[in-house]
């Protein structure tokens, strides 16, 4: 397994406070991690730092071996941010949502080929969203404007999958479909991460759960991930 | 018959029908970005363009030109830098604009009824160079659109998602003010500095109650404006007297409202939450 995200020694913050304070962390090439914390604690901010929206106040970040602002290093991640998109102005159909995840991969004068809108039904399938992609984003309700969020960060299949919060708004009922999804994901070799505030949902198909909380990031042991989610039932 | 069939009729029609097309097309991914008032914005700074070339012996139309963009490209630095989120900053640009177009024309004492042609149109008095120069724009804005449409949509769609995924957002921004920027001054004989933002904006919300897609309200957007455009233009031929700007505009806010009787969000789009 390789390195794919590597924070080394990296401080962060809003105000004059950091949020992210002499962080090290690294995740490797095929496995599942829940980020998990208490609101504030900057989970959501460490994403942002590691797709190169937001710059670290000392440290280094390293994303597919290259820095997170390199468009090469970003055009290989698959990015669903916290706040859903789907209250746009205009109507636009799921199947041009999640087609929008596969436009960096494409040169400046391709069209969408076949093949592009087959990937596009794939990871349509993969949220079992596949009879709606005709349908309009606000039509739909908020869990299935997330399911298509999440479809549109795995549509090109990249080998790096960060998720926030991606499970808000989704039943009950498909929650573990999408975990067995992301599970598969890993399997094949990419890294999945995701921030969550319910990591019980991604509980049986994880590798590990960083927890943060005072501007610290922890590997928790078993026996803690276990405390936590036996808290929480 | 013949009031239709001039030289100068065939030219407006030919004007109003460049402009019906291409407005909506940029107003299509203003709307969906919510900048559906940056027209106004550079259209409104494009009349201080008109005054200051007047002013300083280049043609208007260049002056504009040269102001809008200038102007577009201004905007969009303040938006992407959160200073232009609320409606406040705009407005404080709306009048900067427009006062000083008043205060330079009238220094030149050129503040007549000219103006009145700049800021509502005087499609009739289109010159062959004026056309010209007005489908150059259109042609322009239509191909960069046709080229860069699956990036400007990503980024309508969600900048954040956008940027982080390793488009060009910046440049796509500024590509797209720059759009609205040519648009503003190709429809400133048409229909005037102060309507033109109604053409990039009413086609499109006429289209969102009918369509299913992105692609397709854009499309319907483009039928909806020339439709306008040429309907508003022969109501002002037939009649006379009135202002084909007013006429235009007036045409297209007939059609939203049809749209908003017989369109298919005007019963179903908040009876409709697709279940599954």
């Amino acid at each position: 397994m390789s390195v794919t995200v590597k924070l080394d020694d990296l401080t962060f913050g809003y105000g004059a406070e950091p949020i992210l304070s002499h962080t090290t962390l690294e995740l490797l090439s095929g496995e599942a991690v829940v980020i998990a914390g208490p609101n504030g604690s900057g989970k959501s901010t460490l994403l942002k730092l590691c797709v190169g929206l937001l710059t670290p106040w000392s440290g280094r970040i390293s994303v597919l071996g290259l820095p997170p602002t390199d468009p090469a290093a970003r055009r290989r991640i698959g990015y669903a941010p916290q706040r859903i998109r789907g209250a746009t102005s205009l109507p636009v159909s799921v199947g041009e949502v999640v087609a929008s995840g596969l436009v960096p991969q494409k040169s400046l004068f391709s069209r969408m080929t076949a093949e592009d809108w087959r990937r596009v039904a794939g990871a349509l399938e993969a949220v079992d969203l596949t009879d709606l992609s005709k349908e309009c984003m606000f039509e739909l309700s908020g869990g299935q404007q997330q399911r298509a969020v999440l479809a549109r960060a795995l549509v090109s299949d990249p080998p790096l999958i960060l998720l926030d919060e991606p499970t808000t708004g989704i039943d009950q009922r498909f929650r573990p479909v999408i975990a067995q999804e992301l599970r598969a994901r890993a399997e094949r070799g990419r890294t999945v991460v995701v921030v969550s505030h319910d990591p019980e949902d991604f509980h049986a198909v994880i590798d590990r759960v960083i927890d943060m909380a005072d501007d610290r990031v922890r590997e928790l042991t078993h026996e803690e991930v276990h405390t936590m989610l036996g808290r929480r039932s | 018959m013949s009031l239709f069939t001039t030289s100068f009729a065939i030219r407006a029609y030919v004007a109003a029908a460049a402009v019906g097309v291409t407005a909506p097309v940029v107003g299509t991914f203003l709307v969906q970005r919510q900048l559906s008032l940056i027209g106004d914005g550079v259209g409104h700074l494009a009349f201080a363009g008109v005054a200051i070339g007047i002013a300083v012996g280049v043609s208007p139309l260049w002056g504009a030109l040269a102001v809008a963009l200038v102007g577009a490209a201004a905007l969009e630095r303040l938006r992407a830098q959160g200073r232009l989120a609320g409606d406040l900053s705009m407005a404080l640009i709306f009048y900067f604009g427009i006062a000083l177009g008043v205060v330079v024309l009238s220094a030149a004492n050129r503040f007549d009824a000219s103006a009145i042609g700049i800021l509502f149109g005087s499609i009739f008095t289109t010159s062959r160079s004026d056309l010209t120069l007005m489908i150059v724009l259109c042609a322009i804005d239509l191909a960069a659109v046709a080229v860069f449409y699956k990036e400007l949509l990503a980024v309508a769609l969600d900048e954040e998602a956008a940027r982080a995924s390793g488009l060009p957002v910046d440049a796509l921004n500024i590509l797209t003010v720059g759009v609205t920027a040519l648009l503003v001054v190709a429809g400133m004989r048409a229909v005037g500095l102060l309507l033109i933002s109604a053409l990039l904006v009413i086609p499109v919300a006429a289209a969102s109650r009918l369509a299913h897609s992105f692609r397709a309200s854009l499309w319907i957007a483009c039928g909806i404006g020339l439709l306008a455009s040429l309907g508003g233009l022969l109501v002002a031929l037939g009649q006379g007297s009135v202002a084909p700007g007013g006429t235009i505009v007036l045409a297209a806010l007939l059609l939203f409202a049809l749209s908003m009787v017989f369109g298919r969000r005007a019963t179903r789009r908040h009876a409709r939450v697709v279940t599954r």
